[in-house]
């Protein structure tokens, strides 16, 4: 009995969790006004690609497509590259000032991201990167909650593997490559995501730093979108589900990734 | 292959844990050497100055001749085998074990050719395939040792490799190590805390205590002539019996433990070697082997002793019993009739007891 009353509540929980969403994707192929009735329409009729057409042909959403994309992978790429580095080193490596700098780089977790964005602005203005892809990506490089997520994980890595592989010739960077990175690809896909999702949906900081419409991504296009086309909530919606896709694509191709006992086997406890 | 020396090696954590202590040993070109000790004694440390893994205070480690105080592990061309396996999880076995030769650019058919002999000689050869997850202990453990094998180093190290197999498979792993080692003709140094592995296993024991060297002998050496009470009370199983008491009497000295429960003359040979320490107290040891429910000789004296537990193993007989308050126990032959709470006489042999100083433990025999 508890069991039914469970799935019940997560069969409508889900429910009206996706209910915004298949009106948004149903709405995105509907004709000019078809949206705004009530009760509210699921089904299109008739199915129309309208809206698509205008949002790619007429207002160029591609571009923004595309600098959304572009921008995601290297940020996530760079993000990724970066924070394992630093997550391995902080977990394995002894130097000095270790404990001091890793504790200065938490306590910056406490700093809203908001406070930091007008030094950051005039430090890429000074830079030269203003209304370039690196204005986007030099921010996004590494943060510490990656960093710290990372050597939490490597800290669960036995020292013995690192060890046998130095006996057996790999030079640090071997190391790090040949043996931290695929014992550590469940929480750098966890990262990943968290660094794809992030960049794909930020929308203050292209804002600020991205000035001119070319340069645009989709978050901050379709903003512009909406001021322009308030009374097409049907133009809207297709915009927003390009919006979305990608990053349920992404979602539903990673997850399987997600963390997950890699570790099994290497190392009796 | 190649001999290793250690000269005077010191490890000093922090500037003050002294961790080893001046540890000098010689392990010849194809010898086994086993370094034996408690937890904490040093044993694995000195293993991983040996291996690179640990820098050396002072002193000087040898590997073939040459100074290898300074060079990284990769340099020493040594190969180390891990308590815990160490495999890459990631990786098959096949992959493990090519894992050093792809680094060092090895030829790939040369790889396959020594990775293929190696699994032939530890049985891996249907597992190649396989990853280590999907392995039992033992076979992890046989990858771990071909991982080493293949790169045909001058040096193989193991640190407690066994401990963490069960009962059966060490026994089987402990005798393929030692066949092995013959079949390789190569320098091996073992670490274990097992004293049954190092006695099995060695040609030379390095035993270790506190940081430490006590004695570096061969097995049978060690069990017959340990240096001090505790090589004594460490090598053989079930341990060496202690009782503390005093050397009495002139020209035919005596020995009266201080509970009085034993008293026994001394051979003259004995006699001879202590009379220093007539008057003196010191500490007797007796191996449970040399108490016997028969008299084995007129060179033994009896003692009265209430059975408090009896451990039959089937091929003997293990008796626990008290002298002085003090637990001691005695290696018997298969005895049925035997049940605790008998009070039975048992036979010491005297030329057998060990005296040692009770201040510094030294076998004064």
């Amino acid at each position: 009995m508890k069991k039914y009353l469970l799935y019940g509540f997560l069969i409508i929980t889900s429910v009206l969790t996706l209910i915004p969403f298949f009106w948004m994707l149903g709405a995105s192929f509907m004709l000019d006004g078809k949206a705004s009735v009530f009760p509210p329409v699921f089904i299109p009729e008739p199915f129309s690609i309208i809206q698509y057409k205008v949002l790619f042909e007429r207002l160029n959403v591609f571009r923004n497509f595309i600098n959304s994309l572009v921008l995601s992978v290297l940020v996530t790429l760079f993000y990724i590259t970066f924070t394992s580095m630093a997550g391995y080193a902080f977990a394995k490596y002894r130097f000095k000032g270790k404990k001091v700098l890793f504790n200065v780089l938490l306590s910056s977790m406490i700093i809203p991201s908001q406070v930091t964005m007008l030094p950051l602005f005039l430090l890429l203005k000074y830079m030269g990167f203003i209304n370039t892809y690196m204005a986007i990506i030099i921010p996004g490089l590494a943060n510490i909650f990656g960093i710290f997520l990372i050597r939490q994980y490597c800290i669960s890595i036995p020292d013995s593997l690192i060890e046998a592989a130095r006996i057996e010739g790999a030079t640090d960077f071997q190391i790090y490559r040949k043996v931290i990175l695929p014992l550590a690809i469940p929480v750098l896909v966890t990262l990943a995501i968290f660094s794809f999702l992030g960049t794909w949906n930020d929308f203050l900081w292209p804002l600020i730093a991205l000035t001119d419409d070319s340069m645009y991504t989709l978050p901050v296009a379709l903003s512009n979108l909406m001021l322009e086309h308030t009374k097409d909530p049907e133009l809207m919606m297709a915009g927003s589900v390009v919006t979305v896709i990608p990053v349920i694509i992404v979602f539903l191709v990673l997850q399987k990734y997600y963390i997950k006992g890699i570790m099994m086997g290497s190392v009796k406890e | 292959m190649a001999e290793v020396i250690l000269k005077n090696v010191c490890k000093i954590y922090e500037g003050k844990n002294k961790v080893v202590t001046d540890a000098n040993f010689t392990v010849k070109d194809k010898e086994f050497v086993v370094l034996v000790g408690p937890s904490g004694c040093g044993k694995t440390t000195t293993l991983r100055m040996i291996a690179g893994l640990e820098e050396i205070s002072s002193g000087e480690i040898f590997i073939d001749g040459k100074v290898v105080n300074a060079l990284p592990p990769k340099d020493r061309d040594i190969a180390m085998v891990f308590q815990n396996y160490a495999l890459y999880p990631h990786m098959t076995v096949y992959e493990n074990m090519a894992f050093g030769l792809k680094l060092k650019k090895v030829d790939k058919k040369e790889i396959d050719v020594r990775v293929k002999e190696a699994a032939k000689i530890l049985s891996l050869e249907s597992f190649l395939d396989r990853k280590p997850k999907a392995l039992s202990g033992g076979q992890r453990q046989r990858v771990a040792v071909g991982r080493a094998i293949v790169r045909k180093p001058k040096v193989f190290l193991f640190d407690e490799p066994l401990s963490n197999l069960d009962a059966k498979l060490r026994v089987q792993m402990r005798t393929e190590i030692s066949k092995l080692h013959k079949q390789l003709e190569a320098t091996m140094i073992y670490v274990t805390h097992d004293q049954t592995e190092a006695m099995t296993m060695g040609n030379k024991i390095v035993v270790m205590k506190d940081g430490i060297i006590n004695q570096v002998d061969t097995p049978m050496n060690l069990y017959n002539n340990p240096v001090n009470k505790f090589v004594a009370g460490f090598i053989g199983s079930p341990a060496m019996n202690f009782l503390s008491g005093k050397i009495i009497g002139n020209d035919k000295l005596s020995f009266k433990s201080n509970g009085g429960s034993i008293k026994f003359e001394l051979t003259a040979n004995q006699s001879k070697r202590m009379s220093k320490y007539s008057d003196k107290e010191i500490i007797i040891g007796i191996r449970p082997e040399n108490i016997s429910i028969e008299k084995p000789n007129e060179n033994s004296f009896p003692v009265e002793v209430n059975i408090e537990v009896i451990e039959p193993m089937g091929n003997e007989t293990f008796v626990y019993f008290q002298l002085d308050g003090i637990q001691f126990i005695s290696r018997l032959r298969e005895y049925e009739n035997l049940f605790s709470g008998n009070i039975v006489r048992l036979f010491i042999q005297v030329e057998r007891v060990y005296f040692f100083d009770k201040e510094t433990g030294d076998n004064i025999n």
